[in-house]
């Protein structure tokens, strides 16, 4: 009895200690790495042009990567829900700092503890503003990746048959500017001034930041009614009463946008720079190689505060394999992999990027992308309202814009509505 | 007279257990959820109706609210006036019959999401087929994207379009099991055509018709593509109905609890108006049983 009971007993512990070492070396060396991101992250890391900056990685590793992507909010919401899990399949999650905040931080991984056991090569070099954007609760929960900078971008040939000879140098110039490229082309075209996304205030923010104004600042107040602030609303409502603003301006997302300007139905837009090869693609657009990009100028001239978007890298706290996911982190963040990945059209963190030849021989606007980024901005900083706020903020434009309230009203409205949702 | 014996429950026991395990448990857990503050990064904190007074209290679920009830209104008796009217003409003879049945069916064949997206570029204001058209006779344009109320209506008159086929199968199925003597005996005692729609189609059409209502309101009360896919709830949030408001708590707020007492409210609301038609279909149905 006593000898059976030592059979069961040691099977049991062999089978438990097999079972063991198979998760223990599961867990050292896993089959794949996943990460959840947007498609345009996977064609950063993966293109043809530049290369694939994970390869490496991956023969060395023998560690396949398995990309899941999603649109943007889809995979904010889908990453969180993972990561909210006791018991996560996701190793790296690519997030953006609007949509980031104090209040997941405890979802994931302090990269900061990862950068001082082994280092990014030359972590320095990637911009504090943008690494300060991911870090919450003095956490750095995501290595900054890919930016997405507004500039100005416009159709050099609709530019030549107004006998407009270089873009404007100032805010106001654009403005006038926007009035005189409203026009019917002599094929029956309508062609608008100016038009930006409503998707959320990201185009609006950007313009009340030419004048001074914005919406929230970095130090989380409530702006949206200053003079600067104000002007735009009420030029918005101009340009929208004008018809400058398309009708339908309000349904417009980014894909509405790249439509217009494709279709030459739109002379100028505020959007990333990087658009400037969706614009040119001959397979898309009607105007291959007429799409120009420069910097969005302020009131009075110089280079307006843009809105700029930081993707990051960042770990959940559930993943299984957090250290090798940290050195691929490490390895996509490298000087090569910024280079690779910005030759694949991603907006480089690292300013180093831009001085690359190759870069610049593919990048146009290298200059100029570089000269925004100094004082370029999040849209709004992210903190646990940041959705609602944005929403808010778009409901009170559209009611100026509308003419159901004036655009005093509407910011005053918005200010009782947003200022409690900001951090104290 | 039969009675009910323990056979007869375990025989439906399965689709019980399938409805407590998939339907009724997960809506206690959204019932619980309502209660809470609930998001992502930490555990549940009950709150009691906190959610609820935030939601009567928040004048864009309101708003959401009685865009709801007139869209679903709009959807549900348009549909079933196209529909029975058409059931009534194809019970007839109509040359092609098969294909027009057909061509009445396709709607139904399309994705929400590939019909909204046609329409929105059919009413596009700068190169739209059907604004263009209007424009060029005179007739002004359809501005769905600045009028709340036109907007409305389109999103009534796409709900119609796409769904106007199940109403349709459901009240042609019915009107074309009326025995025909029975029409032809209202017509022998004198009855006029609609005296014997109104005395002899619609009575024996009833129980179908209550079928087609019930289940047209309880997946309208639900409509959400076609306002988020046209107009987002929009120009500013004056379009949102309830479905809408609860996405945006639910996936862009990341607020639980208040999705959660949205989701409640819609049900609640659901069930208000499904009751008459409930009531009048078992007595209709099961009251000799």
């Amino acid at each position: 009895m006593r000898g059976w009971k030592h059979t069961i007993l040691g099977t049991v512990a062999a089978a438990a200690l097999a079972v063991t070492s198979s998760a223990a070396f599961s867990q050292a060396k896993p089959e794949k790495l996943v990460i959840m991101s947007h498609a345009v992250h996977k064609s950063a890391v993966t293109g043809e042009k530049g290369g694939d900056s994970s390869a490496d990685w991956q023969k060395r590793n023998g560690v396949a990567v398995e990309w899941l992507t999603f649109g943007v909010e889809a995979v904010h919401e889908r990453v969180y829900r993972e990561a909210s899990l006791a018991s996560g399949t996701v190793d790296i999650a690519f997030i953006l700092e609007r949509y980031s905040g104090p209040q997941v931080a405890r979802l994931f991984e302090d990269l900061g503890e990862y950068q001082k056991r082994d280092g990014i090569e030359d972590f320095e070099e990637i911009s504090a503003g943008m690494r300060t954007a991911h870090t919450h609760k003095g956490k750095l929960i995501a290595i900054p990746f890919r930016h997405a900078t507004h500039g100005l971008l416009y159709n050099q040939v609709y530019f030549t048959e107004r006998g407009v000879a270089a873009p404007p140098k100032t805010m106001e110039a654009l403005l006038e500017l926007a009035e005189k490229m409203q026009y019917t082309r002599s094929d029956g075209t309508l062609v608008h001034g100016f038009i930006t996304s409503f998707d959320d205030p990201s185009g609006v923010v950007d313009l009340m930041r030419a004048f001074g104004g914005d919406f929230i600042t970095s130090d989380y107040r409530f702006v949206a009614d200053s003079p600067g602030s104000l002007k735009v609303v009420h030029l918005l409502r101009n340009f929208f009463q004008k018809g400058i603003l398309p009708k339908n301006v309000f349904t417009f997302k980014t894909e509405e946008v790249i439509t217009m300007m494709q279709q030459g139905r739109a002379a100028m837009t505020n959007q990333p720079f990087g658009r400037y090869f969706n614009y040119n693609d001959a397979k898309q657009s009607k105007f291959p190689g007429e799409f120009k990009v420069t910097t969005i100028p302020a009131s009075g001239g110089g280079i307006a505060p843009a809105k700029t978007s930081v993707w990051g890298m960042a770990i959940p706290a559930n993943s299984k394999n957090k250290q090798l996911a940290w050195t691929l982190i490490k390895e996509l963040s490298s000087k090569k992999a910024t280079i690779a990945q910005a030759i694949n059209g991603n907006g480089p963190v690292r300013i180093s990027a831009y001085k690359d030849e190759g870069v610049r021989k593919l990048v146009p606007y290298a200059d100029d992308e570089a000269a925004v980024l100094q004082g370029a901005r999040s849209t709004v900083p992210g903190f646990e309202n940041t959705q609602k706020a944005m929403d808010f903020f778009m409901e009170e434009i559209q009611q100026a814009m509308l003419g159901t309230k004036t655009p005093e009203q509407a910011m005053a409205d918005l200010k009782k509505r947003v200022e409690p949702l900001l951090p104290k | 007279m039969w009675t009910l014996r323990p056979i007869h429950y375990l025989m439906v026991a399965p689709v019980h257990l399938l409805l407590l395990v998939f339907i009724f448990l997960p809506a206690l857990y959204v019932g619980w959820l309502s209660l809470t503050h609930s998001t992502f990064g930490g555990p549940p904190e009950f709150v009691g109706l906190s959610n609820f007074v935030t939601l009567l209290g928040d004048r864009i679920f309101w708003r959401s609210f009685w865009n709801t009830l007139i869209v679903v209104n709009v959807v549900v008796y348009g549909e079933l006036a196209l529909g029975l009217g058409l059931a009534l003409l194809m019970a007839g003879w109509v040359p092609f019959k098969r294909v027009v049945i057909a061509i009445i069916l396709a709607p139904y064949a399309i994705t929400e999401v590939t019909t909204v997206v046609m329409w929105r570029y059919m009413l596009e204001p700068d190169v739209g087929m059907i604004n263009y058209a209007l424009k060029s006779i005179g007739l002004g344009q359809i501005e769905y994207s600045t009028d709340p109320f036109t907007a409305l209506m389109v999103v009534s008159v796409l709900a119609i379009w796409q769904h106007l086929p199940f109403t349709f199968l459901i009240l042609y199925a019915a009107v074309t099991t009326i025995p025909s003597e029975l029409i032809e005996s209202a017509k022998v005692d004198g009855a006029t055509p609609w005296q014997t729609f109104w005395h002899v189609t619609l009575r024996l059409i009833l129980p179908a018709v209550f079928v087609a209502l019930m289940f047209r309101y309880i997946f309208a009360m639900r409509i959400f593509s076609e306002v988020w896919l046209l107009t987002e709830g929009g120009p500013a949030r004056m379009t949102e109905v309830l479905a809408v408001y609860l996405y945006r708590q639910a996936f862009r707020y990341h607020e639980f609890g208040g999705a959660s007492a949205t989701g409640w409210m819609l049900l609640l609301l659901s069930l208000v108006i499904a009751l008459p038609y409930l009531r009048a279909m078992y007595v209709k149905l099961f009251r000799h049983v």
